[in-house]
């Protein structure tokens, strides 16, 4: 073997090794991989989502990984594979959707059904920045997918963006459930701004029972109305209710408990993992993750304000008024924001138990994020 | 003399100049006279028919992402979903030779309006959401109330 031979060996060998293809922006995008999964593992924030997402990241970051691209028989490498078939084709989100119905109790939300108008009232932050975003140099259908993330809704947020900026799908996913793992951090500072403290105290009467037919009628009539009038979500919220349906029939416990657990579960890992892959550092490293992190956190206060002020307006006009702490849980982020509610009102009054109040309107802001991504699809359609 | 030949060879450059093919906000613009010009939006009035100009902004923009093509009565509309300095186009439908072109620029009056529209909407669904659930609410407490009494 002469010594040019064994140069071109040892060349080849290295330029097969991503050392050889080394590039320095890989290095921060593990440093922002760690940073999650340090909130997933250390801090315990949304640990089911930001663990895969941390991870997915991480591994899509190294030079030459055969995981987001396409072989040369032309079929996805791994990734590019739950990606494509589970995120470009809408179908996760559904199918979490399907889960979250089969796990959810509708009761709080029939037994007072004022609190649907809470649900709506928390959807302000989704168009007030929708505004900023458009300003910040985002496209009309960016700054739809931007907004929505004030919902508080990850499979709503991933639906959307999917569907209309699927290039902000990482950035997106990331802030969104980032964010509703910072709930209780980020509300109580605006309850307390916007609500005095006769008003924290204020008591509600104890919820009606709601019969168990009741609870099975309601996914039939909320899927009429909604695809009636918001037949763009209906992939969602159909789903989702048919996951109600299964739960409350009672006909079908094997059914519901598989959409509860094994599936819910199997689809957050590919929803994860296809989620962090999307963040490849030719991708995410520009200014716009930047500006959806910092639009993101102002559209959870403006969504936890409107739900408070809309709680407010709504008691100039109602005989028995409502705690207006509770109208900060009309942004989803189920059952985090009913929590958040639930340990305020507490901290004012140890006997005030605004528990299942709070749930009306957190079940309802499931309901009115949908219904607001559906105003977006239709936007542009 | 030759004052007067300048004034009317300028007046002529003035009114004639617009008739060539120009841009607004960086959009090509057809041939043709303008109506009106300010700075939020140009009319012109060009010579072609309503298909020849659509096939015009249709070949141009063929390549272009995120817009909305829209076939109305009263005219043809090309909305921008994207971040480009226009915001519209209107190529309305009139009878004669001659074809109205209207560009846009005001996004804002259509983002505000839009997004006021589509908030409200969100409480519309959801106030219907309650409407349908007090009705069944009420059904199901009288059904129960008759069927109570049976049981007994």
């Amino acid at each position: 073997m002469t010594y040019n031979e064994i140069l071109d060996l040892l060349y080849g060998t290295l330029v097969t090794t991503g050392i050889w293809h080394f590039q320095w922006n890989v290095i921060i995008m593990w440093l922002i991989a760690f940073f999650f999964l340090y909130l997933a593992v250390v801090k315990k924030y949304e640990p089911l989502l930001l663990l895969p997402i941390g991870f997915g990241m991480f591994l899509v970051n190294f030079p030459m990984v055969p995981l987001m691209g396409w072989t040369e028989e032309g079929h996805g490498e791994l990734l590019r594979i739950f990606y494509h078939y589970g995120l470009e084709w809408e179908v996760i989100p559904c199918v979490i959707f399907l889960g979250l119905g089969a796990m959810t109790d509708f009761g709080p939300l029939i037994a007072n059904p004022k609190s649907l108008i809470l649900g709506a009232g928390a959807q302000l932050g989704v168009f007030v920045t929708f505004t900023g975003t458009v300003l910040a140099g985002f496209t009309l259908k960016e700054a739809a997918s931007v907004g929505i993330i004030g919902g508080a809704d990850g499979p709503t947020t991933i639906y959307l963006t999917q569907h209309l900026a699927p290039q902000l799908l990482g950035a997106n996913a990331l802030a969104a459930y980032s964010y509703m793992a910072m709930v209780p951090l980020i509300q109580p500072p605006i309850i307390k701004l916007l609500t005095t403290e006769e008003e924290r105290k204020m008591k509600m009467r104890q919820l009606r029972p709601v019969s168990k037919r009741e609870k099975i009628i309601f996914p039939i009539v909320c899927t009429g109305v909604i695809a009636l009038l918001v037949p763009s979500v209906i992939p969602l919220m159909g789903m989702f209710m048919l996951g109600n349906f299964m739960r409350e029939s009672g006909v079908v416990g094997r059914l519901s408990e598989t959409a509860q657990n094994a599936l819910m579960n199997i689809v957050t890992i590919f929803l994860g993992v296809s989620v962090g892959a999307t963040m490849s550092a030719e991708k995410f490293l520009s200014y716009k993750p930047l500006f959806i992190f910092g639009l993101g956190i102002i559209d959870f206060m403006v969504c936890t304000a409107g739900g408070v002020l809309t709680a407010k307006v709504m008691n100039l006009f109602l005989k028995e008024k409502i705690n207006p702490i509770i109208g900060a849980a009309g942004v989803s982020a189920v059952p985090m924001s009913a929590r958040v509610c639930q340990t305020l009102a507490l901290k004012y009054d140890k006997t005030n138990y605004l528990l299942m109040h709070a749930m009306g309107p957190n079940l309802a802001g499931v309901i009115g994020t949908a219904a607001a991504a559906g105003m977006f699809i239709a936007m542009f359609s | 003399m030759k004052t007067l030949r300048w004034i009317f060879f300028s007046i002529i450059l003035v009114f004639v100049s617009p008739a060539f093919g120009t841009e607004f906000l960086g959009l090509p613009l057809p041939e043709g006279k303008v109506l009106e010009k300010t700075d939020t939006y140009i009319k012109l009035e060009v010579p072609q028919s309503h298909e020849e100009i659509l096939n015009f902004y249709k070949k141009l923009l063929k390549d272009e992402k995120d817009l909305k093509y829209r076939d109305w009565a009263e005219m043809t509309y090309i909305e921008d979903d994207g971040a480009r300095p226009w915001h519209s186009i209107n190529i309305y439908k009139k009878q004669g030779q001659n074809t109205i072109v209207q560009v846009n620029k005001d996004k804002w009056t259509w983002i505000i309006g839009t997004l006021t529209l589509r908030f409200v909407a969100v409480f519309v669904v959801l106030m219907v959401l309650q409407i349908a659930l007090n009705i069944s609410g009420q059904v199901f407490k009288r059904v129960f109330k008759e069927e109570e009494p049976k049981k007994a």
